[in-house]
């Protein structure tokens, strides 16, 4: 007698390819036997249950469903398909541009935008408005104007400030600047610019009155009445951007800046870039870093720059002040 | 009545087989679609376990065969042609990530339950129904935690009754290869069916 079929063998009998000795003892051992018709039954329950279950489930309509009809893949030619999509896409955009540009609906869309838009105009600083503007004089005198206190500010202007003021005139007036009142100024007893550092009593290189390097009696680097490197009174400096009529400054006179102790060590290169503001001399103001590099490079750039002299830019022939940026490069050789 | 439909189709699968007609025109698609489509939607459903992926991708898979039918060479039988291609629909379905958060939450939910009310009722004996029930239920839920291509082995040969050299054809695979699949998944069955003895 063979001994009892292993659970390998049991299982190959289902599998197929049994050897004829195990098929033998399947049919003679009552017990292995036993075994194998278990796992036949299972086997069989496990297949009648999913075919019912499948059988079940299966929609009963699926022969309405799935019917195949003859159709074409697609439907018209893809050409005329691609050019009537073009049409109708193309006669959208037409559709847009003539309403867009049809006279009532621009005014329409005018209206209601401009009832959409709120007016800001009580909850801006007033700021904004002292800032711009400036005006500058001079006597064309040799030196720079000496330093002294702004005259008051008032909102016409009798007589230009003067560094030497005039004994005893004829009619006395009160010298005055275009500004507003809070412009800044510093204590001293006689007139001059406050931004200037000399000492030595004089108005000015500018032209037609004033203080300054500027003209037409104000005081500062600017052209009217006020104070600043601006233009037409008030204070501050109306800086001009190059482009729409503004012509670009042009370096004069340069500086190579000098490299730093720690960059130099550290192999450090790269590009500095600095924000100037060129004024109606071509001197730089302002001078700004924008891109720093580190390793005190930023400041030898500033220093560096602070020292050109520039061809000031032009705004209707005349030079303005005109806001520039400069790169600075750092290589080591 | 059911039991009859079923008997036809199954005998109208034998002929079909046999005869070998060619399957061009989109009426005689029609027929290979009536009689194959119970097969394919039958191993589908045991695969996936879940009706509605079982019917998309019953007509998935007629839907490709429609398209390749022109390909189909007849160097191997229809109903091979028609598993191998519901197998690749299979795998590419497991491997969508998308579903992997819906598959995992059926499969623990309501899988195995519901194969078990499907026995037929002329049991001999409430005992032997009860037996056959718990039989049933153990092989399911091994089926259910196979591995894929196990169960796909497993599926074929005890429930569609392919034989190994068609297994072989359908899943690409060679034929001592399907038969390791299926020793493996056998031992498994069988290893559950002792326990639940």
């Amino acid at each position: 007698m063979n001994p009892h079929l292993t659970a390998l063998q049991i299982s190959e009998c289902f599998v197929g390819g049994v050897a004829p000795f195990v098929e033998e003892h399947a049919r003679e051992c009552a017990e292995c036997r036993a075994k194998v018709t278990f796992l036949g039954d299972s086997l069989y329950q496990f297949r009648d249950a999913v075919g019912r279950w499948s059988s079940h489930l299966d929609r009963a309509e699926y022969q309405v469903v799935y019917r195949t009809t003859p159709a074409r893949a697609h439907y018209g030619s893809p050409r005329i398909a691609g050019l009537s999509s073009l049409a109708v896409h193309g006669a959208l955009a037409a559709v847009i541009v003539v309403l867009g540009t049809f006279q009532p609906v621009q005014s329409l869309v005018r209206q209601r935008i401009t009832a959409l838009e709120l007016d800001l105009r009580p909850y801006m600083t007033q700021q904004n408005k002292a800032a711009s503007g400036g005006g500058g004089g001079g006597a064309r005198q040799l030196l720079d104007a000496s330093k002294g206190k702004v005259p008051k500010p008032a909102l016409r202007q009798f007589t230009p400030p003067r560094v030497d003021p005039i004994t005893d005139p004829k009619l006395p007036m009160v010298p005055s600047i275009i500004a507003p009142d809070d412009v800044p100024n510093i204590e001293a007893n006689n007139y001059g610019d406050p931004l200037s550092h000399l000492g030595i009593p004089s108005s000015g290189i500018g032209s037609g009155g004033g203080i300054g390097i500027g003209a037409n009696g104000g005081v500062g680097a600017g052209y009217g009445a006020g104070v600043g490197p601006g233009s037409g009174g008030a204070f501050g400096g109306g800086v001009f951007r190059i482009g729409g009529g503004v012509s670009a400054p042009s370096v004069l006179s340069k500086v190579e800046p000098e490299y730093s102790e720690e960059a130099r060590k550290a192999k450090w290169q790269g590009t500095v870039v600095v924000s100037v503001i060129v004024d109606e001399l071509g001197r730089p103001r302002n001078v700004r870093v924008q891109r720093s590099l580190g390793l005190g490079l930023d400041q030898k750039a500033v220093e560096a720059v602070s020292q050109w002299r520039f061809k000031p830019g032009l705004k209707d022939g005349k030079p303005v002040p005109v806001i520039a940026t400069i790169e600075v490069n750092f290589r080591l050789l | 009545m059911d039991l009859t439909v079923r008997m036809n189709t199954l005998l109208t699968i034998g002929t079909a087989d046999a005869t070998g007609a060619g399957a061009e025109g989109s009426s005689e698609f029609d027929v290979l679609v009536q009689i194959y489509r119970p097969r394919v939607f039958r191993f589908l459903l045991a695969s996936l376990r879940d009706r509605e992926s079982a019917e998309n991708l019953t007509q998935d898979c007629f839907l490709r065969a429609y398209r390749a039918r022109d390909q189909f060479r007849g160097d191997s039988s229809r109903t091979t042609w028609l598993m191998q291609i519901a197998i690749n629909l299979v795998r590419k379905h497991e491997s969508n990530s998308r579903l992997k958060f819906w598959r995992r939450a059926l499969r623990t939910g309501l899988s195995a339950a519901d194969l078990r009310d499907w026995l037929p009722d002329h049991q001999v004996s409430p005992e032997s129904a009860v037996l056959a029930k718990e039989q049933v239920n153990a092989i399911w839920t091994v089926v259910t935690q196979l591995s894929e291509r196990q169960r796909t082995v497993f599926l074929l040969r005890f429930v569609e009754e392919m034989d190994l050299l068609e297994i072989a054809g359908a899943t690409g695979m060679k034929e001592g290869t399907v038969k390791t699949h299926l020793f493996r998944a056998l031992q498994s069955v069988r290893a559950k069916l002792e326990v639940t003895k």
